[in-house]
């Protein structure tokens, strides 16, 4: 039977780096998908969960055993997301392009979408990409934001809200 | 579920991540360690009774006071808070009263340069009305008795060159790379409050109740704070 999450955080902190490396393949693709789509390309994307999981694994004997190790990394994640977002509007640093071939539009999706959730703010186009990623409830959305549950709610109406008017 | 909601379901469709990612992690896990420790032990502090006076990867003279000890220790304690990505703003005094009136004005225009932020040498001219004086105000970064504090290394060249450092070129990038990766806003989920990265009340933070955010408007959109002591607001 596969150790759970918590018994291999244990073992991470112990320095164990096999751990480490399924720790990482359990949730890698789930946090990348988290980071591509709020920072546009896939390089910034990398470097994000490259730094995101670099903390935990330098970290690890930080963990809270009381959190799911999917919410703290989830935490980190966007920590680090955000900082991203946050560089991008100051000036000096030059910003990697999107890259528009990378994120394949479906079949019957709007190719309006992605322009549309440029004018939702940061915090609620975080809440939806963890929502539609993974399919977080809005306890562990307000645990990885340290929000409350009815400011994760309103939050998502409203950037669900100007994401019809903006494809309306 | 409406139409949004399919759309959001089809755009958030979860991808594979890049292969190998764990044993790069490892890899850049192991060389950060290296890198903040090597800066640490190279770095020399002197001070005098107002405050920092020569930061140097040399021997330099003892304190000669307990108050400029106690300024040394104190900027010793900040500078590997500030490498170890937890300080984005320095609070320790400097004293460029023995610096040239001109180099003076340079260092205090670099000072302001915001942490995570580049400037352009030209820039720095500009700003002390000597537009012509490039090159001067180069020499005079490149003097800079307090590197890392006055932080002259966000200064580079106007295509985007790293130009010259005092401690080295390759510093110059690790310190660059390290203010990228290093968040600029905090909050805590307790209290509701958001501060700069390295404000007192943030070191009574426990990790699990670490928020960062993008900016005070977004903070105070999910109903954060800002500090009363550090100010982000003013900051930003």
């Amino acid at each position: 039977m596969a150790p759970d999450d918590r018994g291999l955080i244990e073992r991470v902190a112990r320095g164990d780096e096999s751990a480490f490396g399924e720790l990482v393949g359990r949730y890698q693709d789930r946090l990348f998908t988290v980071a591509h789509r709020l920072l546009g390309n896939r390089a910034d994307a990398e470097d994000a969960i490259q730094r995101a999981f670099l903390n935990c694994y330098l970290r690890s004997d930080t963990y809270d055993a009381r959190w799911q190790v999917s919410t703290w990394l989830y935490r980190v994640l966007t920590n680090v997301c955000v900082d991203e977002l946050r560089r991008r509007k100051t000036v000096g640093f030059p910003v990697e392009a999107p890259d528009a071939g990378a994120i394949v539009e479906k079949p019957g999706q709007h190719l309006d979408l992605r322009r549309a959730l440029e004018k939702v703010p940061t915090e609620a186009r975080l809440l939806l990409a963890l929502r539609y990623v993974d399919g977080l409830s809005y306890g562990e959305l307000a645990k990885i934001r340290g929000i409350s549950i009815n400011t994760v709610k309103s939050q998502l109406a409203r950037g669900k809200s100007i994401l019809r008017k903006a494809l309306r | 579920m409406d139409r949004v909601d399919d759309l959001l379901a089809a755009h958030f469709s979860v991808e594979p991540a890049p292969a190998e990612l764990a044993s790069r992690i490892v890899r850049r896990a192991h060389d950060a360690e290296r890198e903040v420790g090597r800066l640490l032990d190279e770095i020399e502090i002197a001070a005098t009774d107002r405050g920092v006076c020569l930061v140097r990867a040399e021997r330099l003279a003892p304190p000669p006071s307990a108050k400029a000890r106690r300024l040394v220790e104190q900027a010793r304690v900040e500078l590997a808070e500030y490498l170890q990505g937890k300080r984005t703003f320095f609070a320790v005094p400097v004293d460029l009263s023995g610096v040239p009136a001109f180099q003076r004005r340079v260092l205090e225009v670099a000072r302001r340069i915001p942490f995570g932020e580049v400037r352009a040498y030209a820039w720095v001219a500009e700003r002390i009305r000597h537009p012509r004086a490039v090159r001067a105000v180069g020499t005079a970064l490149g003097r800079n008795p307090v590197p890392l504090i006055v932080p002259c290394h966000r200064v580079l060249r106007s295509d985007g060159g790293v130009g010259g450092y005092l401690f080295g070129t390759p510093v110059k990038d690790r310190l660059l790379a390290l203010e990228r990766s290093t968040p600029v806003l905090e909050g805590c989920a307790t209290t509701r409050i958001v501060c700069r990265v390295g404000c007192v009340h943030g070191r009574h933070m426990r990790p699990e109740n670490r928020v960062v955010f993008a900016s005070v408007a977004d903070a105070r959109s999910v109903g954060y704070r800002p500090c009363k002591v550090c100010r982000p607001a003013a900051a930003a």
